[in-house]
């Protein structure tokens, strides 16, 4: 479409910024989302960084979780939900002094804790989900167990190329080890949603979309409502990193 | 697997004009099983021949969405996303007919999909 030189440079130049997310519009989309999570008691606070102007979301829950069983549960399992395909008991007349050893294949449907954050890339201008997985007991879940608690719908995915989906990283904001879904391609999944709204002059809270898209993969449910109830950021107009364009401003 | 009648049923609608029939509509006394979809391919993924489809209410979204992934052919590194309002994507435990129920509109229950690699 062309209208101008102007406007058709200004439209390229939004359409191009509309894909990715500044800092200032993720923090907009976050409060929003916010707002509509403390309406619903869906858990989710923000968490500013002391010192910085930096924050992220975040979230505690429990789920389900693939789990390996360990020494820490001999006899009684304090999971009431865990199902197991033969009985502990094998292993708890097990005189074999290393405790290490207990079933290693064996995984099982247990209670996991999960802790989700929601952080600003700034290299990849878009936000990224760190997660932490523990058993009940306090046992982080190991990168394998990770993998294999992906929902199904995602498995055939993940088993093709896990390292490049689930990895292990430090949290850039609390330096601890954190899971990571890997943001490179969150623009593939992105960039036709929004171009799509800006097509059609409507706009849509990124954060929304974009953790309505990721968040089942590990568990984390969002809720429908988000869809409906969750406001757009008001429009910022010359908040896009990309330089300038030829002296029009948008809005 | 796509004329399986376990699976989704083709509707024969192919004139955008004519109002929507979904199959049971002839029985008033017994509430509808089934919801008809529409499937509209987003960016670069490919266009289904087939846009109208007869679903189950109680079908989920991974079941659609395998679905739609096989009727496509995809690869192992690609996955399908389904979208409600072209802006959200419903849990893949989520059944169509609550779908329906929130965002259906003229009868029917439009849902944009879209593949990618999503990860890396």
């Amino acid at each position: 479409m062309v209208v101008g030189v102007g406007d058709g440079v200004r439209g390229t130049h939004r359409e191009m910024s509309s894909c990715f997310l500044d800092e200032e519009t993720f923090c907009q989309c976050c409060q929003l989302f916010l707002q509509h999570s403390h309406s619903l008691c869906d858990g989710w606070s923000w968490q500013q960084v002391k010192g910085s102007e930096e924050g992220y979301l975040r979230k505690t829950t429990l789920g389900t979780g693939r789990t390996r069983c360990n020494q820490d549960q001999q006899g009684t399992s304090s999971d009431q939900h865990q199902e197991r395909t033969f009985s502990l008991s094998f292993h708890d007349d097990d005189d074999d002094d290393d405790g290490a050893v207990c079933c290693i294949q064996e995984e099982s449907s247990s209670v996991v804790q999960y802790e989700y954050h929601i952080l600003y890339s700034c290299s990849y201008q878009t936000p990224v989900l760190y997660f932490r997985a523990s058993t009940l007991e306090g046992r982080s879940l190991c990168l394998e167990e990770v993998w294999d608690s992906v929902h199904p719908n995602y498995r055939q995915r993940l088993q093709h190329r896990p390292w490049d989906t689930i990895t292990q990283q430090e949290h850039p904001l609390l330096g601890q080890s954190f899971f990571v879904l890997h943001p490179c391609r969150t623009e593939e999944f992105m960039k036709p949603v929004l171009k799509a709204a800006l097509e059609e002059h409507r706009q849509v809270n990124y954060i929304v979309t974009w953790l309505s898209v990721v968040g089942p993969v590990v568990g984390l449910d969002v809720p429908l409502s988000y869809c409906t109830q969750v406001p757009e950021p008001p429009h910022t107009p010359s908040s896009s990193p990309q330089p300038p364009a030829l002296g029009t401003k948008p809005g | 697997m796509s004329d399986n009648a376990e699976s989704l049923t083709e509707t024969q609608k192919d004139e955008p004009s004519t109002p929507q029939q979904p199959t049971e509509d002839s029985g008033t006394a017994d509430e509808k099983k089934k919801i008809d979809v529409l499937l509209k391919a987003v960016g670069d993924t490919p266009i289904m021949k087939t846009k109208k489809w007869s679903v189950e209410k109680g079908r989920t979204v991974q079941s659609l969405s395998q679905f739609i992934s096989r009727f496509l052919k995809m690869e192992a590194n690609e996955q399908l996303f389904i979208y409600v309002n072209q802006s959200f994507s419903p849990s893949p435990d989520q059944e169509v007919g609550v779908l329906f129920e929130c965002f259906g509109s003229d009868g029917k229950l439009v849902l944009h999909y879209c593949k990618s690699q999503a990860w890396g």
